[in-house]
């Protein structure tokens, strides 16, 4: 039990050490963009009237610390977020991140997270069926629909469906609140209504993570199939579901579990261009605002950072998951027996 | 008598079989790979649909009837709808196939948008390799912002084109809403998503050579820190970090540089998951006695990775390079898309995709949507050549 307490430590440790290069990655992006944070305020501030010199700009520079060397704005930048979890000021809207994000980061990863859970829903039970079937009708429709969400990016789906119901029904199907509950509070017809809405953008985030995981759980099905094991278990009179469920679907869950991290990675991906198209109001849609239209590299390295972290989160606790219900994962790290 | 002929064509038949067995143990692996993928058959399918479309794009300015930019444009025919070309019609049978002359008209009745009146009794008919606008049949044409150094390289100036109309203009797939003819752009499009696919891979192969190549041939602390970059960099969500690099480009910067630097970025994110497999390649193979004895003679690091671990497994490479390829290529479509990639001079799925989501196009020019269907035929071609040559590359796969 110990030494499952010294993997989880050394996981986690790991999981920081991935957050601060993340962390170093992004922000050096961000202060590579031309223009920091303090001119592009004070132009912004030049259309609303009102003249500029470079005595302002440097006044603004002060203000925000940008005159600080970029190691200490780095540290100072990484230990807001990390203690205080604070992610700063927005460089246009001169609001709080957190309380710009908030609500929205949070909704946009419950429907990354609902799109994911709805992929696995689909794909394992369908890569199980085609892997271990013989039927070829079946296996090769199935096929053509996981070659399909590789051929077919989200934003594609998303314009196909868009079009398909404004002709069909005339109506464009987009937006995650009906008018009379965007800005209400949260209520159970909010909640209602919220679901009944949000359905087509998890369908559409999940749909080409559900031909990956497809993919992955068919080749590890087919895999494992063809071991000893399987026959010498098929040879005691095993069979049919009792089977593939006891052995083949057991080993084959450890990679699908590791390949959690990435797939909500991939969901994150389309997360923006869906959110644009559907006319979503969450984090995807704020990040595309704030990168597009007016370059807000606080909010971008905001949301990009956010984004990372919730993988890794997710990295972390998907290792833990494994470690757990194969104790050779981490026996095999920490070299006990 | 017949025994005779018996062992004579059963002779025959085991030299056939020798003279088999002999092609395959000497065969190079190119051709094993090649005998293996052929077998394939969704593989030689996609391939076959994969060169036909790198021909139509490599070839799109003589294919294509109009010039693809604003230059092109139809001024008489916006938002015009298809025209597909006959051979009959209730006014008699045409060997050479045409099109209908048109009136176009707007009134209340149309809520005053432009709609073209098909006058059945006018033809226009389709004439092969007509004369138009001029294009170079190599052309690569890169402003860079200054004046000192610009890359201009283009040769064999021509004006011919596959097919034209006798009178008036042909639009295949439409027009949009300029009168910029759709079937023209898509072809242009499809060579420059070919050409970013290209630059980008490019880049990210040489990236991931190289960085995987160090991790994994020397190990050790090195590798440990290389590795820590290279799962930091894959764990980042890349559409967001695209879009993050790709909100640096200035405004004022040519469509060609754009071009250039958009395919860049793209490669400077893409290498990781490459790297990670020249990585892994090149531990396992770096223990072998080959590489011992290479280095015991003093071999160089660089030469040992490059004549005697590299060809080891080429072959994955090439693999790997296939199938990223339409990442790339769907990456550059949706960064267009968003407005952060490609500008409107230079043509691409994504660029030509920009305006479809007002309601006013999904409602009555769908043709906007052509394009699309060639797109997906194209990345589909990939994958699936992609598989057939994993399969193919991997000599184990037959034994499943």
């Amino acid at each position: 039990m110990l030494q499952f307490g010294q993997f989880v430590v050394t996981r986690a440790f790991m999981a920081v050490v991935t957050l601060l290069t993340v962390s170093f990655i992004v922000f050096t992006l961000m202060e590579l963009v031309p223009a920091n944070c303090a001119e592009r305020y004070v132009a912004f501030k030049n259309t609303q009237g009102g003249q500029i010199t470079i005595a302002d700009i440097e006044a603004e520079e002060r203000r925000m610390g940008l005159d600080k060397p970029y190691a200490l704005r780095w540290a100072s930048w990484v230990g807001n977020v990390f203690f205080r979890g604070d992610f700063g000021e927005s460089c246009i809207l001169r609001v709080g991140i957190n309380q710009l994000l908030g609500q929205k980061f949070w909704i946009s990863l419950g429907l990354c997270l609902t799109a994911l859970v709805f992929a696995y829903a689909i794909a394992i039970p369908a890569g199980i069926l085609s892997a271990s079937s013989n039927n070829a009708t079946l296996n090769n429709s199935i096929r053509f629909f996981s070659y399909l969400g590789l051929a077919m990016p989200n934003f594609l789906l998303a314009l196909m469906i868009m079009l398909f119901s404004t002709v069909v029904f005339g109506d464009s199907l987009t937006g995650l609140f009906s008018k009379e509950f965007r800005d209400a509070a949260w209520s159970y017809d909010r909640v209602m209504d919220f679901l009944s809405r949000a359905w087509l953008p998890i369908f559409i985030l999940g749909w080409s993570a559900t031909a990956f995981a497809l993919q992955t759980v068919r080749a590890l099905m087919s895999d494992e199939n063809g071991k000893l094991y399987v026959t010498a278990a098929r040879a005691r009179g095993l069979s049919g579901r009792r089977l593939l469920w006891r052995y083949p679907a057991r080993h084959a869950l450890g990679p699908i579990i590791n390949s959690l991290g990435f797939d909500l990675n991939r969901v994150f991906n389309e997360l923006p261009i869906v959110a644009l198209i559907l006319v979503l109001t969450e984090s995807g849609a704020l990040l595309i605002e704030a990168l597009a239209r007016s370059n807000d590299q606080q909010l971008a390295g905001a949301i990009i950072f956010m984004l990372t972290a919730s993988i890794v989160v997710l990295n972390f606790v998907t290792d833990i998951l494994l470690a757990i219900i194969d104790p050779r994962v981490w026996r095999s790290i920490m070299g006990g027996g | 008598m017949t025994d005779v002929t018996n062992t004579a064509l059963s002779d025959s038949a085991t030299l056939q079989e020798q003279k088999r067995k002999e092609a395959y143990f000497t065969a190079s692996q190119l051709q094993l790979i090649w005998a293996r993928f052929r077998k394939n058959r969704s593989a030689m399918a996609g391939g076959v649909v994969l060169l036909a479309l790198i021909a139509m794009g490599v070839f799109a300015p003589f294919l294509s009837p109009y010039d693809p930019t604003i230059a092109g444009r139809d001024p008489t025919y916006q938002n015009g709808a298809p025209q597909i070309p006959y051979f009959w019609d209730d006014n008699g049978f045409s060997l050479r196939p045409f099109i209908y002359s048109y009136e176009r008209e707007r009134s209340i009745k149309s809520n005053f948008r432009w709609v073209s009146k098909v006058d059945k009794d006018k033809r226009r008919y389709v004439r092969l390799f007509v004369t138009g606008w001029e294009y170079y049949v190599i052309d690569v044409d890169v402003d860079f912002p200054g004046k000192t150094f610009d890359i201009s390289f283009r040769m064999f100036k021509s004006n011919l084109h596959l097919f034209g109309v006798d009178e008036g203009k042909i639009h295949l797939f439409g027009t949009d809403s300029p009168g910029k003819d759709i079937f023209s752009r898509t072809l242009h499009a499809i060579y420059t998503s070919l050409a970013v696919g290209t630059i980008g891979v490019f880049i990210s192969f040489v990236l991931a050579l190289v960085i995987g190549g160090v991790s994994g041939y020397f190990g050790g602390m090195l590798d440990s820190v290389l590795q820590m970059i290279t799962d930091a960099v894959r764990t980042v969500p890349a559409i967001p970090l695209f879009m993050a690099l790709a909100a640096f480009v200035p405004d004022e910067w040519s469509a060609e540089l754009r071009f250039l630097f958009i395919s860049i970025i793209l490669g400077l994110i893409g290498w990781p998951t490459l790297a990670r497999r020249v990585r892994t390649h090149l531990l396992t193979e770096r223990s072998q006695d080959y590489v011992l004895a290479a280095q015991l003679c003093g071999a160089s690091p660089s030469h040992v990775i490059r004549r005697h671990l590299l060809p080891s497994f080429t072959s994955y490479i090439i693999v790997d390079l296939v199938i990223s390829f339409p990442y790339m290529v769907l990456s550059e479509t949706a960064l267009s898309f968003i407005g952060l990639g490609l500008k409107d001079p230079v043509n691409s799925l994504g660029v030509m995709l920009q305006n479809v989501t007002k309601t006013d196009v999904l409602l009555n020019y769908q043709w906007y949507f052509i394009p699309v269907i060639f797109f997906m035929a194209l990345v589909m071609a990939f994958v699936f050549v992609g598989d057939g040559l994993r399969d193919a590359a991997d000599p184990y796969s037959g034994h499943k």
